[in-house]
C-alpha cells in the first residue's frame, strides 16, 4: 500500500487545505485542481462529497488506510459494501466538473466526459428513487463486513450518504498486503468511518496509478463505486418482482413469481448466495487463484485466462445477462475484463509508479501527470499453444474431423476450441515440458498448501492488526524493545536460514510491526531454490558483519523515539498557545456514534479548512518507529498546529543502518513555511520536552540553521531534525528571497526529497529479494572504497533496485548473484558517459540521479566494477567485500547438497522446475521453524 | 550429433560433464549477465542520446576496407568452382577411383557465409567420406583431385601465379595459388567416427570439427543472413587479429556473438550497427564469457553447451578484461583506435588519456589454482573450463 499512498504523499499538506465545503466551492476547487493535477481529479470531489455528508472532512493521508478514528461510524454501514459488479467509466473531464450539490443531496455528473457516457452513472440512479432498491442490494451482496455493519438507514433517502464507496477489491489487488485492509474491516467496526475515507483515498490513488496507464480520455476502470440509495445493508432479499423477476445474486430472470421463488429455494441459488457471503472479498479468493484471472464484472464470473474469458463473453450465458441488464436498464460494465492479480501484483511486481514531484499544485498545469509505460491491466502475455504435433485428429468415415486426441495427456475433445484451450492449458504444457521440451516455461500454480499458508498469513495479519489497535498506548518502551528484538531475531534467522543452504522462501513472517506494517520483507511466490553458492555465503557473512549490533540499533532507536515524542510535546504546546480555544472540540463531534450527519457542520467546515492531507493514525502512535509518518494531529483535528508530524528518513527509515552509523535523520513537516523563528522556538522548547520524555538520558539540542534544522545529540549519536513544508515547493517560495526569516529553500526541498525517497524505498526496494542486503553491502563498499564514494546513496539505491528488478523472468536472485549482477551492470558501462542514466522516479521529468558524477569518476567506477566482476567470477568475492576468505565447507556443503539433491530427485524434475515446487515448499515448510503465533504482549 | 558426441568425446572435455552429473551432484544454473539492451525498460534513457553518425560512418568505412576486393573475390571463386566441380564429379561418378568413397561435398566457412576478410582468401570445402578416412585414402584423394584439376585446366592459359600448389595435412588437402587458397577438409559420416583409430586414421576430433563446420554454415544460412550481422562479424574478426585478448575467440564464437548482439533484443529487429558494436563490448565486459555466466548456448550442439567454455579460464579472463578496457575507451570516444583507423592496439594494455579522462588497463583476476588441492572440488562448481576442442572448427 505504500506504493500508492506514496503518490498522495508527494503532495503533502497542501493537498486538501483549500477545500471549503460549501457546495460551490468544492466544485470549483475540484476543478481548479484538475487543471494542474489530473491525478486528483477524483480525490477532490470525492472527499468533498464525503465531507459534506459526514460533517467532518477526512481526507486520508499517506498514513495507512486503516487507522483508527472515532468519527461517525454509522453512515459507514452504507458505505462498506464492495461492489463487485459495478464500474463506471469516469472520464477525466467528467471528474473535473463534477460538483457536489449539498442542497440537492445527490451527485451530479455535470458534464459527462467522453468516456462517462457509456455507463450511466451511479448517482443518477441513486437519485432516481425507483431503482434505488435494486441498486442497493446489488452492491451489498458481496459486502465483506456485513456481519458487523450497523444497519443504519439514513434518514433522508435522497441523501447521498456514504454510498460513495470505493471498491476494496481493486484496492487490494494492487497492494502487496491486501489482507491488512480487509481484516481491519472485519476487526474494527468502529473505525468504519475512517476506513471509508481510507478506501476512498486509496481508490483515488489507485485511480492516479491507473490513469497514468491509460490514454487521456480513457475510461477508468479500476475505480468502482457503489452508488445507491440508503438501503439497509442487511436487506439481502431480492427486490420485489416488478414485471421481470430478476435474481441479483445469480443474475438471471425468471418467468414468473413461481419460478422465481423456486429459484430462490433452489440449490444453485443458495450455493451462490452462500459463496458470496462466505467470501470475505473477491480479492481474497482470487488471490489464491493462479496469476491471470480475468473477471467478467457483469456476470461476476472469474475466468482463468484470456481464452476462457473470451469464451465466456461469446457464450450464451453472458449475452443473456447483457440482454437482461439492457432490458432492466441496469448499467452494464465495460466488457474489458477486470484483471485479478495473482503473483503479478505481489511485491515482486509492485505496480510501477513514478514518484513525481508535484511542483506547485494547481499552478503549472499538467505537472502532476504521471508518465508510466507499464500498463497495469494489460492482459497476460498470450500463451502460445504448444505441442500441436501431438494432437491427433480423429476423422469420421467421410473425412470430417470429429474429435481430437492429445497423445501427451491422453485425453480427447470434440471441439476445436477446446483443443486450443487444452494446448494452452497448464496440464498440457506440463506434460509437454515433461515429455517433449524441458525448457518450456510453465506457470506456477500455487499448491494447496501455499494457498493455505497465504490464508493463514492473512488471518494472522488480521489478528495482529486488531491487537495493535486495541492496545496502543500501553507499555511503550517494552513494546518497542520487543519489536526490535523480534526484528533482529528475524533477520538473524533469515541469515541462518540462508546459511543452511536454503535460498528459498523464508517461512516465517517478519515480526509484527507495531502500527502499520510496511510490506514484509520476503514475500511473493518463490520459484527458485538453489543451493547456496560460495558467493552467497560470503555475501551473507559480510552482511552480518556490517549489520549493526542490536545494542546500537536500540540506542539509535531510543534517541530517535525520544526525539519524536519530545517533538510531539513541543507541537502540542505550540498548538495550545496558538489557538487554545479551537483545541477544545466538543466530544460529541469526535464521537457522534449514532448521528448520521448529513449536513456539514459549520465547525467541521472550519476545521477542514486548513486540513493537512496528513491523516492521523487510527492508533495513536507514540513515535514513528514503523517508518511511516508520525503525525502530531489529534482526533480533534486541531487546526493551526504548526508542526504537523515527523517522519524518519534516510538510512534509518530504510533500514540501511550499518555498524558504526551514528547519524540519523528526521524530517518535521510544518503547516507553513518553516522560519528561523519557528526553528529557534522549537530548539528552545525541545530540551524541556526531552526532559519530560526521559530523565535518564541527557540530550543536547543544537540549532543548525544551515541545514534548516537542529541536531539532538547524546554521546556519539546525532539526530538531525530538519524542518520543511510542502508549501516550500510552490513557485512563490522559489522566488521568495522576500522573507529572510524562511529557512533555506534548498535544504527544505532536500528534506522533502528525502521523504519521497523513503517512501519510494519502502514501496520498491523493501520487497525485492536480496535488494536491501545488496544495498547495505554497496553502502559499505561506498564507505570503504574511495572510488565508489562519489556514487550518492540515492543513486546507488536506485541503481541496485533497477538492476535487480530488471532480472529477466522476475527470477529471484540469491545475494551472491544479485551482487554479481549489479557489478555486471556497472561493468557493462551503465554509468559510463553515453549511458542511459538513472531516471529518478521521485522528481519531475525523471532527471538523472547520478548526473553529478564526472567522466573520470564514471570511468573509475566502471573500472573498479569490472575488476570486481572478474574477481567474483574467479571466486575471489572476498576481495570485493574486503573480508577474509571463508573456509570452504566442503564436507558439510556436499552432504547438504546431496541430501537436497535426493529430495529434489524424488520430485523427478529439475531443481527449479515448476511442477514440484509445491512439494518442495512443503518439505521446506515442515523443516522450518514454525511461524510464531502473535501473542499479545500483556 | 548428440550421439556421436557422446561416443567420440568420452574421457575428454565433455566427459567431465557426464562425470559430474553422476559423481558430483551439484546443480549449477548459469545466469545471464546484465544486458542493458534487454533491461532497457528499467533504464529508460534520461539523457540525450549522443550523436553517433560519425561513429557509424567509421564502422561502415572500416567494414568496406575489410571486405575483399572484387579481384580477390573472383580469384577465389574461380578456384572454388573448379575444385567443387572436380569433387562433385567424384561423388557422382567415381569411376576407377576406389581409395575412398565420397558421400557429400559442401562449402563451409567465411567464404560461404560471406564474412570473408580481405587478405585472407581462404575458402573451405568439406568432403564427407563414406569410407573411413585413412591417411592413405586422403593422400589418394589429394592426388586424384590434383590430376583431375590438371585435366580440367588443360585448355586454360596458366598465368604466372596461377599454378596450383597442393599440400596434404592432417585436415585434408590444401590447394593454393598465389591469389587464393582452398582447403578441402576431409571427414566421414557420423557412425564412422567412433571407429576411428588415431594410428591409421585422421584425428577423430578434427573429423568432428569438420562435421560441426557443416552444421555451423547451415545454421548461419538460416539465422544470420542479415547483412548487419555479416558486417559486425567482419569487424569482430578484425578486432580479433589486432587485440591479443580476443585471440582465443573462434570464428564460430564470433558468429554467434554477432548474431546475439544484433538480434537478441526485445524488438527482435536487427539493431543498428553502432549499437550492436558497442553492445558486443558491453556484453563481454559484463562477463558474458566468464565462468558462471550462461553465455551463449551453442545452437548446433546438443546438451546446451556454452560456447565460451572452449576457452581456458585464463583466456576468458583476458578476453573479458580486454573488452572491459575497450568499452571504456569506446565510451570516451576512442573508436578510431579500436577500429584500427588510428593508433595501435596498445590502448588495451596501456594507460591512455581521452579528453582528460584517464583510462587505465585492468589486471587479470584469474589466479592459477594452488596445487589443485582444495580448490578443485569447488572449482568445478561453476568454473569448469576445459577447452572443448570440438568447438574449434577449422573454418575461417
Amino acid at each position: 500500500m505504500a506504493t500508492n499512498n506514496y503518490f498522495g504523499f508527494t503532495h503533502g499538506g497542501t493537498q486538501y487545505r483549500n477545500f471549503c465545503f460549501s457546495a460551490a466551492a468544492a466544485a470549483a476547487t475540484g476543478a481548479a485542481y484538475q487543471a494542474g493535477q489530473a491525478g486528483y481529479a477524483v480525490a477532490a470531489p470525492a472527499s468533498a462529497a464525503a465531507a459534506a455528508t459526514y460533517g467532518t472532512q477526512r481526507p486520508t493521508g499517506y498514513e495507512t488506510a486503516y487507522q483508527a478514528a472515532t468519527t461517525p461510524a454509522t453512515y459507514a454501514a452504507v458505505g462498506t459494501g464492495t461492489t463487485p459488479a459495478y464500474e463506471y467509466g469516469y472520464g477525466r473531464a467528467a471528474a473535473a466538473t463534477t460538483g457536489y450539490d449539498a442542497t440537492k443531496s445527490y451527485y451530479q455528473q455535470a458534464a459527462t466526459g467522453q468516456s462517462a457516457t457509456g455507463y450511466t452513472t451511479a448517482y443518477d440512479q441513486a437519485a432516481a428513487g425507483a431503482k434505488q432498491a435494486n441498486y442497493a442490494t446489488q452492491y451489498t451482496q458481496r459486502n465483506p463486513a456485513q456481519q458487523q455493519t450497523q444497519a443504519t438507514v439514513s434518514a433522508k433517502p435522497a441523501q447521498y450518504s456514504g454510498t460513495y464507496q470505493a471498491n476494496a477489491t481493486g484496492y487490494q489487488a494492487s497492494y502487496a498486503q491486501p489482507a491488512a485492509a480487509q481484516t481491519t474491516i472485519a476487526a474494527q467496526p468502529t473505525t468504519q468511518a475512517k476506513r471509508y475515507d481510507a478506501a476512498l483515498y486509496s481508490a483515488a490513488t489507485m485511480y492516479v496509478a491507473q490513469q497514468s496507464n491509460q490514454q487521456k480520455a480513457g475510461g477508468w476502470q479500476g475505480y468502482k463505486k457503489g452508488g445507491g440509495g440508503p438501503k439497509n445493508m442487511r436487506a439481502k432479499a431480492p427486490p420485489k418482482p416488478q414485471q421481470l423477476h430478476y435474481c441479483e445474486v445469480c443474475k438471471i430472470s425468471c418467468a414468473g413469481p413461481q419460478t422465481y421463488r423456486e429459484h430462490l429455494e433452489g440449490q444453485k441459488h443458495k450455493k451462490r448466495e452462500a459463496a458470496t457471503k462466505m467470501t470475505a472479498s473477491p480479492a481474497v479468493t482470487n488471490q489464491n487463484r493462479a496469476g491471470n484471472s480475468l473477471r467478467c464484472q457483469l456476470c461476476d464470473v472469474t475466468c482463468t485466462g484470456n481464452d476462457a474469458y473470451a469464451a465466456h463473453i461469446r457464450g450464451s450465458k453472458h449475452s443473456k445477462v447483457v440482454m437482461l441488464h439492457t432490458k432492466l436498464g441496469k448499467p452494464i460494465p465495460p466488457q474489458e475484463p477486470e484483471v485479478i492479480g495473482g503473483p503479478r501484483k505481489s511485491v515482486s511486481a509492485t505496480p510501477k509508479i513514478n514518484f513525481v514531484q508535484s511542483g506547485g499544485l494547481g499552478v503549472a498545469p499538467g505537472n502532476g501527470e504521471i508518465k508510466d509505460e507499464e500498463i497495469d491491466d494489460t492482459p497476460e502475455p498470450d500463451i502460445q499453444p504448444v505441442g500441436q504435433d501431438y494432437i491427433e485428429e480423429i476423422k469420421s468415415e467421410d473425412g470430417k474431423v470429429i474429435s481430437f486426441n492429445c497423445k501427451l495427456c491422453e485425453c480427447r475433445f470434440n471441439d476445436p476450441n477446446a483443443k486450443e484451450m487444452h494446448m494452452k492449458g497448464r496440464r498440457h504444457r506440463l506434460q509437454y515440458k515433461k515429455k517433449v521440451n524441458p525448457d518450456l516455461v510453465v506457470d506456477l500454480k500455487p499448491s494447496l498448501r501455499q494457498r493455505k499458508m497465504q490464508e493463514e498469513k492473512m488471518r494472522r495479519a488480521a489478528l495482529r492488526e486488531e491487537y495493535w489497535q486495541r492496545r496502543h498506548m500501553a507499555a511503550e518502551d517494552e513494546e518497542e524493545r520487543m519489536y526490535w528484538e523480534e526484528r533482529r531475531r528475524y533477520e538473524e534467522d533469515y541469515m541462518e536460514w540462508c546459511r543452511r543452504g536454503n535460498m528459498g522462501p523464508f517461512p516465517r513472517g517478519r515480526p509484527p510491526f507495531p502500527g502499520n506494517a510496511p510490506p514484509p520483507f520476503y514475500q511473493g511466490p518463490q520459484i527458485t531454490r538453489r543451493i547456496e553458492s560460495n558467493d552467497d555465503r560470503h555475501v551473507m557473512s559480510h552482511h552480518s558483519d556490517i549489520y549493526p549490533k542490536e545494542e546500537e540499533l536500540q540506542n539509535i532507536q531510543r534517541i530517535v523515539s525520544h526525539t519524536e515524542r519530545a517533538l510531539k510535546i513541543v507541537s502540542d504546546q505550540m498548538a495550545e498557545t496558538v489557538k487554545p480555544k479551537e483545541e477544545v472540540v466538543s466530544p460529541a463531534n469526535s464521537s457522534p456514534a449514532n448521528t448520521t450527519v448529513v449536513v456539514p457542520a459549520p465547525q467541521a467546515t472550519a476545521t477542514s479548512l486548513q486540513e493537512d492531507k496528513v491523516d492521523e493514525p487510527i492508533e495513536q502512535k507514540e513515535d514513528g518507529r514503523d517508518n511511516q509518518l508520525f503525525s502530531f494531529q489529534r482526533e480533534d483535528r486541531d487546526v493551526n498546529r504548526t508542526l504537523k508530524g515527523v517522519m524518519r528518513v534516510g538510512h534509518l527509515a530504510k533500514g540501511l543502518l550499518l555498524q558504526g552509523d551514528t547519524n540519523v535523520e528526521l524530517v518535521v513537516l510544518c503547516s507553513d513555511k518553516p522560519t528561523l523563528t519557528l526553528l529557534r522556538k522549537v530548539v528552545e522548547m525541545l530540551p524541556a520536552a526531552l526532559k519530560q520524555v526521559t530523565t535518564e538520558h541527557i540530550y543536547n539540542v543544537t540549532i543548525n540553521a544551515a541545514e534548516a534544522g537542529f541536531t539532538v545529540t547524546e554521546e556519539a549519536l546525532t539526530v538531525l531534525v530538519q524542518l520543511t513544508s510542502p508549501v516550500m515547493r510552490e513557485q512563490e517560495a522559489a522566488s521568495g528571497g522576500l522573507d529572510r526569516d524562511v529557512l533555506a529553500r534548498g535544504k527544505c526541498l532536500q528534506a522533502l526529497a528525502a521523504l519521497r525517497h523513503t517512501k519510494w524505498f519502502q514501496a520498491r526496494a523493501l520487497g525485492l529479494h536480496s535488494c536491501v542486503v545488496i544495498i547495505r553491502i554497496l553502502r559499505d563498499l561506498c564507505q570503504r572504497v574511495p572510488t565508489w564514494a562519489p556514487l550518492s546513496p540515492w543513486a546507488m539505491e536506485l541503481l541496485v533496485e533497477k538492476v535487480i528488478s530488471s532480472t529477466p523472468g522476475g527470477v529471484q536472485l540469491s545475494p551472491g548473484d544479485a551482487l554479481r549482477r549489479v557489478m555486471e551492470a556497472v561493468a557493462g558501462g551503465l554509468l559510463l558517459p553515453g549511458g542511459p542514466g538513472l531516471g529518478d522516479p521521485c522528481e519531475k521529468d525523471s532527471p538523472d540521479a547520478a548526473a553529478a558524477l564526472t567522466s573520470q569518476q564514471r570511468e573509475d567506477l566502471t573500472c573498479s566494477a569490472q575488476y570486481a566482476l572478474r574477481l567474483i567470477a574467479y571466486r575471489q568475492i572476498y576481495k570485493v567485500l574486503g573480508m577474509d576468505q571463508l573456509p570452504i565447507q566442503q564436507k558439510v556443503f556436499r552432504r547438504d547438497s546431496r541430501s537436497a539433491r535426493k529430495r529434489r530427485r524424488s520430485g523427478g524434475e529439475q531443481p527449479d522446475s515448476e511442477s514440484d515446487t509445491g512439494k518442495m515448499v512443503k518439505t521446506e515448510g515442515d523443516s522450518a521453524p514454525a511461524p510464531e503465533p502473535v501473542v499479545p504482549l500483556k | 550429433m548428440v550421439m556421436a558426441r557422446g561416443g567420440g568425446m568420452r574421457g575428454r572435455g565433455m566427459g567431465r560433464g557426464v562425470g559430474r552429473g553422476i559423481y558430483k551432484p551439484k546443480i549449477f544454473l548459469p545466469r545471464h549477465p546484465f544486458d542493458l539492451t534487454l533491461a532497457e525498460a528499467a533504464f529508460p534513457r534520461v539523457k540525450p542520446t549522443p550523436d553517433e553518425t560519425v561513429f557509424t560512418q567509421a564502422l561502415l568505412k572500416r567494414n568496406a576496407d575489410l571486405s575483399p576486393t572484387p579481384a580477390e573475390q573472383t580469384a577465389i571463386l574461380n578456384l572454388v568452382t573448379k575444385i567443387q566441380t572436380v569433387l562433385d564429379n567424384l561423388v557422382v561418378a567415381p569411376g576407377n577411383f576406389d581409395a575412398c568413397q565420397l558421400e557429400e561435398v559442401r562449402q563451409v566457412g567465411s567464404f560461404k557465409k560471406g564474412t570473408m576478410v580481405t587478405g585472407h582468401n581462404v575458402a573451405d570445402i568439406v568432403v564427407i567420406l563414406k569410407t573411413l578416412p585413412t591417411k592413405e585414402a586422403v593422400e589418394a584423394l589429394g592426388n586424384k583431385v590434383k590430376e583431375d584439376l590438371k585435366n580440367l585446366m588443360k585448355s586454360e592459359v596458366i598465368n604466372k601465379g596461377e599454378s596450383l600448389n597442393h599440400t596434404i595435412n592432417e585436415r585434408g588437402i590444401e590447394i593454393a595459388n598465389s591469389y587464393a587458397t582452398v582447403r578441402v577438409m576431409v571427414t566421414t559420416v557420423h557412425h564412422n567416427i567412433r571407429k576411428l583409430d588415431p594410428e591409421i586414421h585422421l584425428d577423430p576430433m578434427i573429423m568432428m570439427s569438420h562435421l560441426a563446420a557443416i552444421r555451423h554454415s547451415r545454421w548461419f544460412e538460416e539465422n544470420a543472413h542479415h547483412s548487419s550481422i555479416k558486417v559486425l562479424i567482419r569487424l569482430l574478426r578484425d578486432l580479433r587479429t589486432r587485440f591479443d585478448g580476443f585471440e582465443p575467440l573462434t570464428p564460430w564464437m564470433l558468429d554467434l556473438l554477432a548474431h546475439f548482439a544484433i538480434m537478441n533484443n526485445p524488438s527482435r529487429q536487427a539493431l543498428p550497427i553502432n549499437q550492436a558494436f558497442r553492445r558486443v563490448f558491453q556484453l563481454l565486459a559484463a562477463g558474458l564469457f566468464l565462468p558462471g555466466s550462461a553465455g551463449i548456448t551453442d545452437p548446433c550442439e546438443g546438451g546446451s553447451i556454452r560456447i565460451h567454455t572452449a576457452m581456458t579460464l585464463e583466456q576468458q579472463d583476458v578476453c573479458c578484461l580486454t573488452a572491459q578496457t575497450l568499452l571504456r575507451v569506446l565510451s570516451h570516444g576512442g573508436y578510431k583506435h579500436i577500429l584500427g583507423l588510428e593508433g595501435n592496439s596498445s590502448i588495451a594494455k596501456e594507460m591512455s588519456i581521452w579528453d582528460g579522462v584517464v583510462v587505465s588497463p585492468l589486471d587479470k583476476a584469474y589466479e592459477k589454482p594452488p596445487e589443485k588441492k582444495e580448490g578443485e572440488e569447488v572449482e568445478d562448481e561453476d568454473m569448469e573450463a576445459e577447452p572443448d576442442e570440438s568447438m574449434e572448427t577449422a573454418e575461417t
